[in-house]
Parts: C-alpha cells; structure tokens; sequence
C-alpha cells in the first residue's frame, strides 16, 4: 500500500498547545500530571490527571457554537484549525467532496453529558439542553469539524479504546492510498476529566492512586508501578498523497508507511498474557512498510503501568525483535501527561514525528528500574538519536492491538 | 421593558447573538441562521420568560421577531 504525507500538526494536550509548546515540555522530561482542580475529585481513589486549563486562550470560536459542544469537540476543533494552519491548507480551496475525517475516541463528551442528566433527575426532561443529543456521542467531533469547515467526503469516527486514534489513522492511510479522498485530517479527542467520566475509570481499575505524588504516579514499566493517570487532550493531522503535497510544495512532516492491527480474543478488559497478537500486528505493520527490524529506530510504546499489558508489550517487542530488541530505543512520553485513551496514539504519534525532526527521543519519566530488563529504554532525560523509521504502538481493552509506522520524508 | 425588547434580550442571552442581530421583520433563519436544535431552545425560553404555552407549529423558523411578539400578546 502506498505511504501517505502528513503535513500538518494540531496538538492540544496537557503539557501543551500547538506542536512547538508540546514538542518543548516533552523534551524537558517535565510532568504535567497534577491533582483534579475542575471539580472536587478528592474521594475518588484516583483523582490526578493532565488537565487543560487555558483552552479558550486558544480557540476562536463563537460562544453561540461552544454552548452546543462538549469538550472534546471543542478539543479537536482547535486541533483541526492548528492542524491546518500548520499544513499550509486553506480548506474553502479544497473540493468539500474529497476532503474526509477520521477520528477516534472511547468515551464520549461526558462533562456536557452528566450535566444534563443531573438536571433531567432535578429538573425533568424540559431541563435538559436539546444540544445534549448532539453533543455527547463519540462522532459529535467529527460532525462538529465537518460543520465548521464545509467537509463533505467520506468519513469514520472509529471506537476501540485506547486504540481509537491509531486505528483512525490506519484507516485513513487505507482511504488515501487508494485514491479516495484528497485529504484527510485524522486523529482523536478525549476528555475524561469529568466526574462521571473518571468514576468509571476509576471502576476499571487500572488507575494509580498514588495522590500524594502527582507527577511520579506514572510509572510505564517501572518495578514500582501503579497504573495509569489519565489525560485528556486531541490531536489532528493532515493527511495526503506524496504527489499532492509535492505539487502544492507542501513540508511533509513524515510518511506513514505500514499499520496493522489484530485482536487478543481473550479477555473483556485485559490483553493476553503472552503479546503474540500485539507481535502480530507489529509484523503486519512491518510488512506493510517493507520494513525490516532493522530499520525501527524507535519503538513508541503504550505503556498503560499494568503488570499483564506492560509485560505482554515487552513480550511482543522481543518476540518480533529478537536481539535486536536490547539495541531499539523506546519510550513511553506519556507518563508526563497522563493517557489521552482514544487519543493517546495519535498525540504518541505527533511526539514521534517531532522526535525524529530534532533526532531526540523523548523519555518515559518515573521509570527508575525497569520490572523486565533487556529493552533499550529511555527513561528520565531525552536521548540524542537519528530516527528514519518509527514504530507506535496503542493497545485497547479487551486486548485490542495496533501498531502504526511512521518513516522520515 | 416592552415585548419586543424583552423579546430580543431572551433569544440574544439564549443563542449568544447580539440583539441587533435580531432583525424585527426578518425570520431568525434570516437573521442568525437559527438551526432546529435553537428552535427547540428557544420555544421552552419563550414559554419561560414570557409565562405563556406554545404550540408546536406557533413559532418555527421562519417567524420573525414581529411574529413572535405578535403570537406572545395573543396569549397575554
């Protein structure tokens, strides 16, 4: 299949707006995980994430549209607009008919959700807003996005967990490459950080309680490890052929080259013990890419802190890697902003796409002795290293798996 | 304060429009480009601030501000 251009970055997410501010904190190392402060979260086991507080400083839409949507649309309307500012697009040149959207996202806009079912049980069904059947729905994003800039081409919100923003951009990749569409923005959105929305993270059971210690409580494959802390945040990119962001002189950013994705089979919230499906996936992407083991510079690693999936991620890793597995760098940069769920892979995939224009790879912070030894991991400070080729990985509950590859241009 | 004027304060407060932007013989289509989803908002608001009941059909999209007014001193 062919590999697609991407040409332009939206990012909002908690260590930062727009991909310079992200790209400077993350090289840093600095955490972004702090206690819950939009609401009382303090009998919640878990009450830390990476939250947003200065959003609207950087939205320019009218507050008659904003009373309609929930965070997350809002979240990845910023991101579309950063996205194609970025790219150089201007979308009112673009045919409506061959421009799409691919996003994903797990959970749905809750904030503006729970408020009006609070008011239903108070104040009967005349209180609740008539924007509250539009507004929640894990597709209100990208009907928010069609909206706002008159796209009218083939598009997918895609719902697998964490997954969701990796298999957005998989699928949108498959639609470029066979000549669909002429661009695409692809990504996610998410916005956990509201009271009915993190109760039910909380219920999962994956969470670190460890309150007292915001920004160590993140620990992806540290011996000490707790689970994770969520984040809530969105990331777009633009996506086109290579002939078309050559003709119009467009900077292609990077190239996807390769996506597979497989599914465990055996649990309905955790992976296999063994990886052999993630590993699957990963050769799958490998062979999509025609790319050898080789040619991985850097490995993006999922990295949720749980024993079963960090354990089983390693496991893949070795088992398509071999001894080449000890010499890969990897990382996990999430752990300084909490896990954006249906939009982590794409913010995992924005981060290595900077990570390979300054030939830096960012580090997973708190990882202070690895529970398996033998990767090549980066922990604690930025690393100088070339990147021509790179591999993320994303993984959803119930053992969802996918893996995306992204190539220098 | 008059009908009118309340009128205006209501749906511009509501749909977050200036109240200029709320033309006397325009419909709110016209005008602000009023979606059905505002239609339904709006409706409830009126009934509201204006203590009266309204039928489904009795203000749409296409009622001006002079409609609106006309169909709330009806019912006064």
């Amino acid at each position: 299949m062919d590999k697609i251009a991407l040409t332009g970055i939206g990012a909002v997410s908690p260590s930062g707006i727009g991909k310079r501010q992200l790209w400077a904190n993350i090289k840093s190392g600095r955490s972004f995980i702090k206690e819950i402060t939009r609401f009382d979260a303090s009998r919640y086991p878990s009450h830390i994430a990476g939250q947003i507080d200065d959003l609207e400083k950087y939205s320019t839409f009218s507050e008659r549209l904003l009373k309609k949507i929930d965070a997350f649309s809002h979240m990845a309307l910023i991101a579309s607009e950063l996205a194609l500012q970025d790219a150089g697009v201007d979308i009112k040149q673009e045919d409506p008919n061959l421009v799409g959207i691919f996003l994903g996202n797990a959970i749905g806009g809750w904030l503006y959700a729970e408020t009006e079912l609070r008011d239903m049980y108070i104040e009967g069904r005349e209180g609740v807003s008539p924007y509250m059947a539009s507004a929640w729905f894990p597709a209100a994003p990208q009907g928010q996005v069609s909206i706002y800039y008159g796209i009218k081409g083939f598009s997918k919100t895609v719902v697998a967990d964490r997954a969701s923003s990796l298999m957005a951009l998989g699928y949108a990749r498959k639609i470029l490459a066979k000549g669909k569409l002429n661009l695409i923005l692809s990504g996610g959105m998410e916005a956990p950080v509201s009271p009915y929305a993190l109760l039910c993270c909380n219920t999962y059971g994956g969470l670190s309680s460890d309150n007292q210690h915001p920004q160590e409580a993140y620990r992806p494959f540290d011996k000490r490890r707790s689970g994770f802390v969520i984040g809530e945040g969105s990331g777009v990119v633009v996506m086109e052929s290579i002939e078309r962001a050559k003709s119009r002189n467009a900077n292609i950013l990077a190239l996807i080259s390769g996506y597979g994705t497989t599914c465990d089979g055996v649990d309905r919230i955790n992976s296999a013990v063994d990886g052999k499906e993630l590993a699957r996936a990963i050769r799958i992407a490998l062979e999509d890419a025609r790319a050898g083991i080789d040619e991985i510079d850097y490995i993006s690693l999922d990295g949720i802190a749980l024993d079963i999936w960090d354990n089983s991620e390693v496991g893949a890793i070795r088992e398509v890697f071999g001894s080449r597995s000890k010499d890969i760098p990897v990382s996990c940069p999430k752990s300084m902003f909490g896990n954006l769920l249906g939009a982590s892979g794409v913010l995992d995939m924005i981060i290595a796409i900077q990570a390979m224009e300054h030939s830096l790879i960012p580090p997973t912070i708190n990882l202070d002795e690895p529970s398996i030894a033998g990767l090549n991991y980066v922990s604690k400070e930025a690393r100088e290293h070339r990147i021509k080729k790179a591999l993320i990985i994303s993984r959803g509950r119930g053992g969802i798996n996918s893996a995306l590859i992204i190539e220098k241009a | 304060m008059d009908t009118k004027s309340k009128l205006k304060e209501v749906l511009a407060d509501l749909l977050k429009v200036k109240p200029e932007e709320l033309k006397d013989d325009l419909s709110l289509q016209d005008s602000i480009g009023v979606d059905s989803t505002e239609m339904v908002e709006s409706v409830i608001a009126i009934e509201k601030a204006f203590g009266v009941k309204l039928s489904p059909r009795e203000i749409t999209k296409s009622s001006s501000i002079n409609d609106i007014e006309k169909v709330i001193l009806s019912k006064a």
